[in-house]
Order: C-alpha cells, then structure tokens, then sequence
C-alpha cells in the first residue's frame, strides 16, 4: 500500500477543491493518468497518477476542500482476478459437492413398447378393439403389427376362437417338424409284433429299447446321422435313443444314453429319472439333444400304425402303438393274442426299403421272445 | 397468356417489380450487360438503365453488404448471387445484419432485400456448382427462405419477396430452370408467402418436398395412382416460417408421409418437417415418416451425380414400404 | 510519406519504367501540448468555435468513465471504452451534416453523442436492451457494428442509395486498424472506388486490436495507402488532434458531395483504456507504453490550446464538469428506471408483421411455463 497525497500545485495554494474523480477503487492505472480534476483559485487541474498500480482507496469526494499534502489516493488495491473473457461474464463452477450416495446404478427397464412393434395408429385401434397387441404377431415389414392384423384379431376374438402365440416347446415342435419336412425323404414300414407272451409287468419301452438295439447290431444303417448337404452319413456305434415324452406343454424327446451298454435295471432306472425330470421340466438341454434314434411309444394314448416324422440328423423313428386283440394261428386253431403295432418310418435318401424291412424283422423278432 | 419456363417468369417477375417500384435495384456480378449467367436478368438493363442493373466486382459478401445498406435506406435490393455455391461469403451479412437489422433496431431500420440464387445439381456442372444447402439458412430467425417449383409459382413467388418488407433468400431450382413451360399471367399478382402449395391431393399418402424434386415427386405420385394409390403432393415452397398446418392437416388424412429432398438427408429440412409431425402428428401415423434425400456426402461430380439426387424410383420404393406398414 | 524510395529500379532505366507512384501525407495542427504546429482551418480561425467539439469530448470522457462504474457494480454489461479517442469521434461527426448516415463500429460513443444519439439510448445498449438502437435522434444512423469490418459494405449501399436519387447526402463509416484486415473493407473500398460512391471510411487506428498491436496487423506501412489499391485516395491525421480530424472529414464529405466518390482517413489515435471491461491489456502491453500516450490525449490537448487562446476560462472548466455530470447522471437514472422490455418484445420487431407459425411460440412465451403449452 502506498499513498497519493495532495502535490503542491503552485500559485503559493494551499488547498484545493476535488471537482471530479476519474478513476474508482479496483481501477488499474498508469503513471500520468489523470486520477481527479481539482480547482484552483485559477484553473480546474488535472491531477496525473505518479505511479501505475491498482487503487485501493479513494480518500474525498467531489465538493471536498482537500489541504495540500493529504492523501488523495491509496494504491495497493486486490486485483482483479483473470476472467478469461473478452465479452460477457463467465459463470464459476459450483464447487463440486461430494456426496454420500453412491454412484447412480443404470435403471434397467423393460422397453416400453413391450417389443411389440406397431405405429401409434395401431395401437390406438388395438385399445379401441380390446385386442392385446402381445398376442398378435405382425405381418407388416419387420413383423410390424399392422391395422389389418388388428381387425383380423378382433374378429376372431369375437368369433370365440382364442389366438394364441406358440411359445417355448410348441413352437420349437413347429420349428423341427418344418426342418424334417424341408429335408427328409420318409417312407414307412409297419408291422406287428405278437406281445401275448409277455408278463403283466412287462415295461413295454424297456422291451422296445432292446429291441432296437438289436436291431441297430443287425442293421446299423438306421442307427445313423446324414447331413444331406455333404452327403455324408455317421453311422454310430452307441445306440442313444430319443425317448418320446407327451407332457402338458408339448413333446419333449429327451434321450437314454447308451442303450445297448447298460442292463435292464439301469434302463428302467434312467427311464424313471427321465420321467421325473421332464415332469419337473428340469431335463438339461443336452439331455435333449445328441440322439441317434428316437422311440415313440404311444400306446397308452391310443392308435395303431402311424407315419411318423423323422428329426434330422436322425435317419428313422420307431413308433409303437395300443395294444389289440387279434386272432392268430396256434396249431390250426384261432386264439386271441395281444399284438403290439409297430411302424417303422425311415429316410429313403439313405435308408433303403429292405435295410428298413430287416430292421423291423429284428425288432418283431426281439419283441416275441 | 404467355407461355412461359421458370427461368423467364424470374424475369418476368423482376422486369414487372422494377416497372411497379422506383426503388427496386438489381445486383450481382454480370447481371447487366451480359443478363445474368442464366440470362434471368436478361434485357432488365436496355429496359431500365445501367443505374438500376448494377454489374458489381467480384464480391459476394458486398453484394449482400451493399443490399443491406440499400434496404435501410428503404431502397429494394434485388441481389443475384450467381451460384449458391458461391454464397458462403455473403452469409456473414444474411446473419448478422440483414436478418436482424430490423429486430435490434426496433423497427426503427429494416431490411426489405431479396437475394437470389441458382442451387441444386443435376446440371452436370463443375465442383461447387450444384449445392443444396438452404437448411443452414433455413435455420435463421428473421430470414425466410423461399424455393419456387414451377414457372407461375417462381413469378408470384419472387414478387411476393420483392415487396416483403423483410428479407427472403429466393433459391431457384437450376436443373428445372428449363424443364417446364406453363402460362403465366403477367398481371403482378403475388403469391403467398410462408405457405404450402398442395399440387395434387389424394388420400393415401402425402408426399412433401420443394424445388427441383417436385418433379420426380409428381412422377412418382402418378405411378402411385396407376397402383391404386392416391398420394397428396405438397410442395413447401416457402422453408422458413415453415406452414407446418397444411403438412399436418394431410397427413391427419393420409396416415402417411415421405418427405423428399435433393439436399444432404442429415441435418435437412427434413428432420424439422418429420419432427413436426411427431409433435402434432403423431396419433395419426400408420408409419414411420420416411425421409428420401441426398446421401450425407459432398455432391458427387457429374458422373455420380444421378444416385446422389433422389429419384424417382426411390421415391416410389419409399412409398412402398410406408404402405405396407398399416 | 514517400513509397518511391521502395522501388528497386531506378526509373526509366533498363527494362523497368515508372509506370505508378504513391504518396501518403499526414496531417497534424496541433501539438501534443495544444499549440499550433501550422496554420489552422477555416472554421478554426475562431477558437471559440470549437468549445462545442470540447464540450461532447468531455461529456463523452465522463459518460465513458460512469459506463465503466456501472460495469464494475454490475449494473451494466461488457463495454468498450472510448478513453483517448474523443476527437476521432467529434471530429468526424461534427464534419457531417444531419442527413449524412454514420455506420460506427462499436467505439464510437463521442460520433454517436455528437449526432443527437441520447446517452440513455448508449446505456440501455449496452446493458443489453435492444431499445438502445431505436435512436430518436439521427433516424437513419446505423446501430453499432460488432462483427468487425461489416459495417463498410453497409456504408457503400447507403451511399448507393443516395448516389441513386441525387442526394448530396454522405455515409461515414468508421472502423478500427484490425478491422483493415477484413475482407468486408477491401471490398467496400474497392466498389467504392469504382462506383464513385459518396462514403468517407475512417479508421480510428488505435494501434491495438484487443491483444494485437498495429505492427502484427498488417505489413503495410499506414492503413491510409490500402486506398491506393482500391484507387481512392488515403490520408493520415494525427487522431488526437480534433482540429486535424475534423479538417479532412470535411475535405473528405465534400468530395463526396460533390461527385468524386470516396475517400480513406487513417487517424492515428490511441486506446487509453482496455480493449472491453472484461479485457485486462496489462496481459500484452506495458503500463509504460500506455503512460506515454497519456501526454498525447485529445481532451486536455483541446483545452490547453483554448485556455492559451483565453476563449476557456476555468468557470467554463467548472461549469461543463457539472452539466456534463448532471447530464450522465440523469441518464443513468433513467436507464436504471427504464422497465425491462416484456419477453414477448423478442418476437415483435423480427418481421413487420410476425408470421402465423411464430404466432404459437409467442403465446406460449407470454403464457408462462406455468401455464403450459399454448
């Protein structure tokens, strides 16, 4: 700090009266800048700064009689500090507040639309036809659901019909079931097999899984995979056989590893566990995958002979049908005996009939021991 | 009625503007002697004097400079830039001053000038000839832009700009300067300003755009109807104040709407227009509002020139894929 | 000034021939200290006539001081001081005539003073009201420019537009030595000289361009000679002395009356204060340099050649520092007074009448958010 005071001003003048300042505390000035115009009993003086610095202080005001030698101006003053602007005002960053709270997690949502695509437009109509958009699928572009899909739905909603979206099993059935009919050439050999001998507790699928194993041993054509595109077929040493299961949600095919290497006890053992895992839908998705062959025992539903659809790689599917009484031969004499359907459905591209035949003589064969 | 093509109903609208008023001058470089590189001021010098057809110096930042001066002192500046290409220097002066004179002036100076320019490609012309940048001038408060389509629009369009007490940039469509010959009455009647002009109605699909792509949109529209399908044609003719109640009264009837223009598809007038629609139209969409436009790339030289502008058939594709929506 | 001493040929030798030659001459009546230095002008023969130009060069010092008060307290936002320049102003607008147009850049507070501008209407400008350019006083003088070089352009249209319907009106437009660099006044010097238009360009060269001085700005040896290339002709005056400034203009607005187009004034001043309020210049310039040029200032120049020729006495001092502070006061009262422009006020001057599709925006903004969308 440093002070300014009143100069001598000549003329034999003690005093002089401030007229008017020019500068104001915080002011930058230079030496030589006029600081205040003072009156004199002669002129109106400019009186110049001695020194560039900031002013501090201004000591008087306009009107005041100032003696020479008092202090006019302190210097000193607080700078201003750098603005960084040439025009307009910058505003300071709030100091940055630290807060308890932990980091703000990312709110997962459901996308709003539900993943149902459909305009506005459509979706109005759908409110105002009480139709619920999750349950139509689109035949717009994408699989935009359009007003005509809308209108279709509400008038089968209205005729009594409920629409309803295959999901989960159904669906991968559709999905399967197309793949075979885009691939497989099926041809069907169906037979019989005189099952009257059998005990009451005979485990029917038991039976007909060793009867397929013999018959893969005398025709391993049929325990096979073909990849039609390479033209390749895996003809495979394990029998792992795709057991067909009817549940409440659909078909389910899991599979019974390694038939011909395990006794009858284990069999039933694994058809039991199987039973209880598709019946708790805890099959693991391997379980339900890698077969070579697939059994479809439906004689407790009911039918007899059917053509069945073949599951690529597999080359063949055998289903066994209900149990029916038929009169036999015995020495002459008509008896009723219980039969058991059987029918034998194969691909032709890589099976040919009389392997198919063969196969289904060892079958019958090992049933009617 | 006289027949005429869009090119001489600019002149025909500038010789009428300059008999009606005293004070309206015309400016640009060769727009004198030689009548404008597009002959749009073609015999305005014979007719009206070296004092009213000014050829200035190379200088479009002055010839938009001098327009601004010229119009606060209540004279009618009628600039030519002589490609929009070539426009950029002049842009300090539409936005800076010509824009806003009038608005920090409180009225007290204004700014009645019209600069005109040649844009848009499909000429085969050189670099830097064929540009379709009006959404950047679109983007100004206080400046309107306006783009004739068609030889009576061009003529009430550009007289209507002429006597705005505002300024108007006038885009002219140069690839259909010659395209079309109408009749044209040269009574001096001006068209309206900040207003669509619906060129065909229909009740299908509304179709919106300006300029040059009012061609291939009317094409399109016709091949739409020899389908069955009736397309609205809109031509938006004035982009800023954009009449965004017309395009949205269509396509509360249509359901339906793809937006064509020539200029790059990102940033483009076209987003403001779909953006619009999302706001007030939404609930009457049956589809996405599709924009067909140039690709976000310079304009191609000449040789690819054709798939940069928007066709026909994309149009039509465009159209297509709104109509299978709902 | 001479250039001839640049040419590397001597004349009419060899393979090189003379074919063009320029001079620059620079003006300067008065002293540093207020002598005379040369004859003066007409309308100096009197000093008592040129107590008016003293008056609005000190009621302008002491707005430009109020203006940076009211800066520091908040009260006004950024502006740019005129400290030191005081006669390039009053000499070129007290050279002009009421139905010439003045096109300012933006430090031309004394020209603006001069011409009948209110220093309410300065304020409300530059504390950020639009109203500030609604001058009722000079009708057609253009609001001050800010994007730098501009305003020459504008001043040739003018000048065209009076050229056009024989008016012997003038523009003056006036700009700063960084604003020679621009485009903008090439171009209008270069339209202005082949149109013969009636404008007169100033350059109030302060020898600073915010953080530039005169020397990085250009290599040309006076701002005056960049004339010579737009083939009109380029003086200099010594811009600190009213006398001189005022003398040129009027050769100048003559000239230009009189048909023969226009002219280039350098005046060579310099800027006291910082470039804005929000500039610190001790970041690029000594405080000694700065100290120098204060013996060189306008004001007390003018006042020390009128005291000496005993046409200013020290009651006259007294009396004009009190109506000058008065004045500034009731300015700044009514500019602080002045009620704000309503929101709505954005909308009203943007066309002559606002278009339909502004028309909901307007509402929406005289609503309120509380109200919701209009």
């Amino acid at each position: 700090m440093s002070t300014f005071r009143l100069p001598d001003l000549g003329e034999g003048l003690q005093d002089a009266e401030i007229v008017s300042w020019h500068v104001a505390p915080g002011d930058h000035v230079v030496a030589d800048q006029p600081l205040l115009a003072v009156e004199t009993a002669k002129a109106v003086v400019e009186i110049p700064s001695p020194q560039s610095g900031i002013i501090a202080q201004l000591h008087g005001e306009a009107g005041d009689v100032v003696p020479i030698g008092a202090p006019l101006v302190e210097f000193g003053g607080e700078d201003r500090a750098d603005r960084g602007a040439v025009v307009g005002e910058l505003p300071a960053a709030k100091p940055a507040r630290k807060s308890a709270e932990p980091a703000q997690k990312t709110v997962l949502a459901k996308p709003v639309s539900g993943g149902v695509k459909a305009v506005p437009a459509v979706r109005a109509q759908a409110r105002k036809l009480g139709v619920d958009l999750a349950q139509v699928s689109g035949t717009g572009p994408g699989g935009a659901i359009t007003s005509d899909d809308v209108r279709k739905a509400a008038e089968k909603e209205a005729s009594g019909a409920r629409i309803e979206r295959l999901r989960g099993v159904r669906r991968a059935m559709a999905q399967n079931m197309v793949r075979s009919g885009a691939e497989v050439v099926p041809a069907t050999v169906n037979d019989e097999a005189d099952v009257d001998h059998w005990g009451d507790h005979e485990d029917a699928t038991v039976r007909l899984a060793r009867a397929i194993t013999e018959a893969c041993t005398a025709e391993p054509a049929l325990n096979a995979w073909y990849d039609g595109a390479a033209s390749e077929r895996w003809l495979h040493a394990k029998l792992d056989l795709g057991i067909a299961m009817d549940t409440p949600d659909g078909l389910f095919v899991p599979t019974l590893r390694d038939v011909g290497g395990r006794d009858d006890d284990d069999l039933r053992r694994g058809l039991e566990a199987m039973k209880r895992d598709v019946r708790a839908r805890s099959v693991p998705p391997e379980e339900l995958r890698g077969q070579t062959f697939t059994l479809s025992n439906f004689g407790m539903i009911g039918g007899r002979h059917v053509s069945l659809v073949i599951v690529p790689p597999q080359v063949a599917i055998l289903g066994a049908g209900r149990f029916y009484q038929r009169y036999v031969p015995v020495d002459g004499k008509p008896q009723a005996h219980r039969m058991m359907p059987l029918s034998l459905t194969f691909d032709h591209r890589v099976v040919a009939g009389a392997e198919a035949a063969r196969f289904m003589a060892a079958v019958v064969a090992s049933l009617e021991r | 009625m006289p027949e005429m093509d869009l090119l001489e109903a600019v002149n025909t609208a500038l010789a009428r503007a300059m008999a009606d008023d005293e004070r309206v001058v015309v400016l640009g470089e060769d727009v004198g002697v030689d009548g404008g590189v597009f002959r749009a001021t073609a015999g305005l010098i014979d007719r009206f004097g070296a004092e009213r057809v000014l050829d200035t110096p190379l200088s479009e930042s002055v010839i938009a400079g001098l327009s601004v001066g010229l119009a606060a002192q209540d004279m009618r500046p009628v600039a030519e830039i002589q490609f929009m290409g070539f426009l950029y220097p002049a842009i300090d002066q539409l936005v800076s001053h010509a824009s806003r004179l009038r608005n920090r002036t409180r009225s007290r100076l204004s700014c009645p000038m019209v600069l005109r320019a040649p844009y848009g490609g499909g000429i085969h012309a050189p670099e830097h000839h064929s540009e379709s940048t009006e959404a950047m001038l679109a983007h100004i408060p206080g400046l309107r832009v306006v783009i004739p389509s068609s030889p009576a629009r061009a003529y009430g369009l550009l007289l209507a700009a002429i006597r705005d007490p505002d300024p108007v940039v006038f885009l002219e469509p140069k690839r259909i300067y010659h395209a079309v010959k109408e009749d044209v009455e040269d009574d001096g009647a001006p068209l309206p300003l900040d207003r669509c002009f619906v060129l065909r109605e229909g009740k299908d699909i509304t179709l919106v755009t300006w300029g040059a792509m009012v061609l291939e949109t009317m094409a399109a529209a016709n091949a739409l109807g020899e389908e069955g399908v009736q397309a609205e044609v809109i031509d938006v003719a004035t982009l800023n104040p954009l009449d965004e109640s017309t395009i949205l009264a269509s396509v509360e009837k249509t359901g339906r709407c793809v937006i064509v223009h020539e200029a790059a598809y990102s940033g483009g007038l076209g987003g403001e227009i779909g953006s619009r629609l999302a706001e007030r139209g939404l609930y009457s969409l049956l589809a996405p509002v599709a924009r067909v436009a140039g690709y976000d790339t310079v304009m191609p030289l000449p040789r690819l020139e054709h798939h940069y502008m928007p066709s026909e058939a994309r149009i039509l594709a465009a159209a297509h894929d709104c109509l299978e929506h709902a | 000034m001479s250039l001839a001493s640049k040419t590397e040929n001597p004349p009419e030798t060899g393979a090189a021939r003379r074919v063009a030659a320029f001079e620059v001459f620079y003006r300067r009546y008065l002293e540093e200290n207020g002598e005379p230095c040369a004859e003066l002008p007409g309308f100096a023969s009197d000093p008592a006539a040129l107590a008016p130009l003293y008056r609005i060069m000190v009621l302008t010092r002491i707005f430009d001081e109020k203006a940076i008060a009211l800066q520091r307290t908040g009260r006004l936002g950024t502006y740019a001081s005129a400290l030191g320049e005081e006669a390039v102003g009053v000499g070129v607008a007290s050279a002009m005539q009421p139905g010439d147009v003045l096109l300012p850049s933006f430090r031309e507070q004394a020209a603006q003073i001069w011409r009948g501008a209110k220093l309410t209407e300065l304020l409300l400008y530059w504390g950020g009201d639009e109203r500030g350019s609604a001058f009722e006083g000079p009708a057609e003088d253009f609001p001050i420019c800010v994007p730098v070089g501009t305003q020459f352009p504008h001043g040739c249209g003018v000048a065209l537009a009076f050229k056009r319907r024989g008016e012997a009106r003038a523009a003056v437009c006036v700009g700063g030595d960084g604003a020679t660099s621009k485009g903008d006044f090439y171009e209008a010097l270069n339209i202005a000289g082949v149109w013969r238009l009636p404008v007169v360009f100033v350059i109030a060269n302060n020898q600073w361009a915010i953080s530039v001085p005169r020397s990085a700005q250009s290599a040309a040896e006076t701002l005056a000679q960049k004339a010579i290339a737009a083939g009109i002709p380029g003086e200099q005056v010594d811009g600190n002395d009213v006398i001189a400034v005022r003398e040129a203009s009027e050769r100048a607005l003559a000239r230009a009356r009189a048909g023969e187009g226009a002219t280039l004034i350098e005046a060579l001043t310099y800027r006291l204060a910082d470039h804005t309020t929000a500039d610190d210049a001790r970041r690029y310039r000594e405080d000694t340099e700065v100290s120098a040029r204060w013996k060189a200032e306008p004001v007390a120049r003018l006042r020390n050649f009128l005291v000496a020729r005993a046409v200013w006495t020290k009651e006259d001092e007294e009396g004009l520092r009190t109506a000058c502070t008065k004045e500034v006061e009731e300015a700044v009262e009514a500019y602080l007074n002045a009620s704000p422009a309503p929101p709505t006020a954005m909308f009203d001057h943007l066309f002559q009448k606002l278009p339909h599709a502004l028309t909901a925006q307007r509402r929406a903004l005289a609503a309120g958010p509380e109200d919701g969308d209009a």
